[in-house]
């Protein structure tokens, strides 16, 4: 395990390496830079030249990179080009309605998509089976964006029963101005989570294993609670993981569509601002969450169905 | 077969759910407005030199005081500044203060004014206001009592009034070179900011032209135009500003809000670069300007809820060449030019982004209208946040917008040889001296006569195509009232220190 686990992460720092240089070619290959946005629509050619030489944006590109590597060794990510504040503090400041919105919303996900899972799997092809089934498919294939403003129109301009965006507000000061936001993201990924755990459900409630054990004379609860869900609930702690990816992209559409100031509305201001090294800040952070997503997933699953007890028996 | 029931079974243990103690919507503040801007994010500042959005401006008009202000038409109603007056060559100025205080209750003096226009000034400061100060002579100005300063200017501009009421021009006290907790003169107090956050100001009681009526003013950043609307409706914030034509449409005879629509604020352009081919040919150009519909325009683009324009900036404003005839379509003409020129089947691209929630539209449309006069024209969307950075030297055909100002400044900025604006590459001595006679001309009426012969010479050739203005809409609660309609940059508008809640 130690050593699955080391290679695990060594490969982990290997792609996250892989992203942050093509991050940083991709903004720089933007039309536009720093420069060109911090001074606006009315800037004369001499100031943007002014402007761009503080900001050593008239320097070679792989100067650039280099500098900007050589900090990061030193745990130094640099200073925004726009406010030439420490990149860290911008991420710390969004850090905690993003890690609120995301952890509300796993909270909310976990016992629900286990639910559906067990409920439709132990009852494949039922009425209910069907019926939760439809729903969650629904909210999968309908888009962050639109079900935000249904759900917006119908519970906040129109009821006034919550409040329509947290403008204005943070989440610890207005609880209610969450519900909608997670609403949209668990809907967007229950479906997968619930699926693979109905499917590891059905099929294994069929199995020789349930068999044996039913024979045994276990009542059916403890079957299913002890002995089928631990192995079936593997690849949905997996499908977790890339549910956590998805909450990622997630948080940008509905962190700007409710007016949240997070890490996904600040990642997109730092592309269209072309502030290099706050965007490479941000997909640091990125990169972390899914890679350390991952690898719990990863070694959780591991333990749920160690392949070896099938060899020591 | 080995368990592990107790890891299992840890694994399996859920957390119980916090319940979400779900409120409703918390009780309305009377004595505070919420406002809902889109917002620069990360760098924002307060500082009144740095206003490149609206948002900006608002806040600084909140905090702050100019010497002179713009009614409607640009015309300059006085605030700090009691009276002015100049020599009759137009290049000394004495300007005489009211007496105002700033919020620290330090009086309102003539150095202050000073080192605000210093500041400004200063290149190094890369301030949108610059070009108003690029005459000023510092080392030759003084003040010459607390309330009376003396300006001297290294050529006749007898327009110079006019920069001080430019957004952007806001007087702090002098010395101040941090605009964290800002100290200024205006109707409203700093009491705390974020940058890209939120921001929120108390009332003046002291404030030299009345308190404001309302206790406290909070600006709420909503970048996103639907989440601003859906704010403003469901009792969040009382004022949504930059609404879209469509969202206006929707929103009239609406009860729960009243539109502030300001017509014909914006205007809507399409720039032709003249120093690059097609249109370095007279005739490409001419085809162009006859063959645009601007009335489909206005009727799509704009939902039918701007004003036609006829090539010139300002439609209503101060100095604005109303006799001009207006330019209307005419394919054969322009079909004929274009053949003339040998140019049929000529490919370019029409550049355009979603600055502007009109701009996509109207590009696909003129695009269409160039195809039917033989010019193959297809439109090319930059990205937003550096457009008008890149099409200063990128394309042939560019859109453009340009917001409430006075004319003399567009002329300058837009048409003069070198101008800083210049993106269309015009150059004519004869308009250049026009406007350095306009300049020097004491009498106002003569000189905007001449600013009149000015737009003449650049109606035809000027290599701007200003088909229309579009309508600037605000929304707000109908707790609110006392807020008049008024385009951005002129005084009128976002006075937040008249309003009233209900």
């Amino acid at each position: 395990m130690p050593g699955h686990t080391v290679r695990r992460l060594g490969f982990a720092v290997l792609q996250a390496m892989v992203v942050l240089v093509a991050t940083f070619a991709v903004t720089a290959l933007l039309p536009g830079d720093a420069a060109s946005v911090v001074l606006g629509e009315q800037a004369t050619d001499e100031q943007v030249a002014t402007v761009r030489q503080r900001l050593g944006l008239d320097q070679p590109l792989l100067d650039r990179f280099g500098n900007w590597f050589s900090g990061l060794v030193t745990g130094d990510l640099g200073r925004s080009l726009v406010t030439g504040a420490p990149v860290t503090d911008e991420i710390a400041r969004r850090c905690a309605a993003t890690a609120v919105l995301a952890g509300v919303t796993l909270l909310v996900l976990v016992p629900l998509a286990l639910g559906i899972g067990v409920t439709c799997g132990l009852r494949e092809g039922s009425r209910i089976d069907r019926a939760l089934n439809a729903v969650t498919l629904f909210l999968h294939s309908i888009p962050e964006f639109v079900l935000g403003l249904l759900l917006v129109a119908g519970f906040a301009v129109y009821t006034g029963l919550l409040p329509a965006t947290a403008a204005g507000t943070d989440f610890t000061a207005r609880p209610a101005a969450l519900v909608l936001p997670v609403i949209v993201l668990v809907g967007r990924q229950l479906c997968d989570v619930a699926r693979q755990l109905r499917i590891g459900i059905a099929e294994r409630t069929r199995g020789p294993v349930a068999e044996h054990l039913r024979l045994l004379g276990l009542p059916e609860r403890t079957v299913v609670l002890r002995h089928l869900l631990p192995a079936a609930a593997a690849p949905a702690v997996q499908q977790l993981a890339r549910a956590v990816e998805g909450l990622l992209t997630g948080t940008v559409i509905v962190e700007s569509l409710f007016a949240i100031t997070g890490l996904g509305t600040g990642f997109v201001e730092a592309v269209q601002n072309r502030d290099i090294p706050q965007v490479q800040g941000y997909v640091l952070v990125f990169a972390g969450v899914v890679v350390l997503g991952n690898l719990v997933a990863d070694l959780v699953a591991h333990r749920l169905t160690p392949r070896r007890e099938l060899v020591t028996w | 077969m080995t368990r592990h029931p107790l890891t299992r079974r840890r694994l399996l243990t859920l957390a119980a759910l916090a319940p979400l103690a779900a409120c409703g919507t918390a009780p309305s503040d009377t004595g505070r407005l919420r406002v809902a801007f889109a917002a620069g994010g990360s760098k924002e500042s307060l500082d009144p030199s740095q206003v490149s959005l609206f948002v900006d401006q608002a806040r600084a008009k909140a905090l702050f005081d100019t010497l002179v202000a713009y009614n409607a038409d640009t015309s300059l109603r006085p605030r700090l500044a009691e009276s002015w007056e100049s020599d009759a060559s137009g290049t000394r100025w004495r300007i005489r203060l009211r007496r105002a205080a700033f919020h620290d209750g330090r009086p309102v003096t003539a150095d202050d004014v000073l080192h605000s226009f210093r500041r400004i000034a200063d290149p190094a400061l890369a301030s949108s206001s610059r070009q108003y100060f690029a005459k000023v002579d510092f080392a030759r100005s003084k003040a010459v009592s607390p309330t009376e300063l003396a300006l001297t200017l290294t050529a006749p501009d007898f327009e110079f009034p006019s920069g001080w009421g430019a957004p952007g021009a806001e007087i702090v006290p002098a010395g101040t070179t941090d605009f964290t907790a800002p100290i200024g003169s205006g109707p409203f107090r700093f009491v705390s900011f974020t940058p890209g956050g939120p921001a929120v100001f108390r009332k003046n009681e002291s404030y030299w032209d009345g308190a404001p009526g309302i206790d406290e003013l909070e600006f709420v950043p909503v970048n996103d135009e639907t989440a601003r609307v859906n704010a403003l409706l469901s009792g969040q914030v009382d004022y949504a500003h930059d609404l879209a034509a469509g969202t206006a449409a929707r929103l009239t005879g609406d009860a729960r809000v009243s539109l502030l629509e300001a017509k014909g604020t914006t205007m809507q352009g399409l720039i032709l670069r003249l120093t690059q081919p097609p249109f370095t040919d007279a005739r490409l150009l001419r085809a162009v300007l006859s063959g645009v519909d601007r009335e489909a325009l206005n009727r799509v683009a704009l939902a039918g809820r701007g004003e036609i324009g006829n090539d010139l900036f300002g439609k209503g404003l101060r100095g604005y060449a109303a006799g001009i005839p207006q330019r209307r379509r005419d394919g054969e003409l322009a079909r004929a030019l274009v053949r003339e020129a040998g140019a049929e089947g000529l490919a370019f691209a029409l550049e355009t982004s979603d600055v502007d929630p009109g701009f996509a539209t109207a590009a696909t449309l003129i695009s269409q209208q160039l195809k039917e006069i033989g010019l193959d024209v297809t439109p090319n969307t930059r990205a937003s946040s550096t457009y008008f950075g890149e099409i200063k030297t990128k394309g042939v055909a560019a859109l453009t917008r340009t917001a409430t100002l006075p004319v003399a400044t567009f002329l300058d900025q837009r048409f003069r040889t070198g101008g800083s604006n210049n993106v269309n590459g015009f150059a004519s001595p004869e308009f250049d001296a026009l406007l350095d006679r306009a300049a020097a001309t004491a009498d106002e009426s003569a000189r905007l006569a001449l600013f009149g012969d000015a737009q003449r010479i650049v109606h035809d050739s000027g290599g701007l195509l200003a088909w229309g203005f579009s309508t600037w809409t605000i929304a707000v609660s109908k707790r609110v009232s006392g807020l008049v309609t008024a385009p951005p940059n002129t005084f009128d508008w976002a006075r937040f220190d008249r309003a009233r809640l209900s």
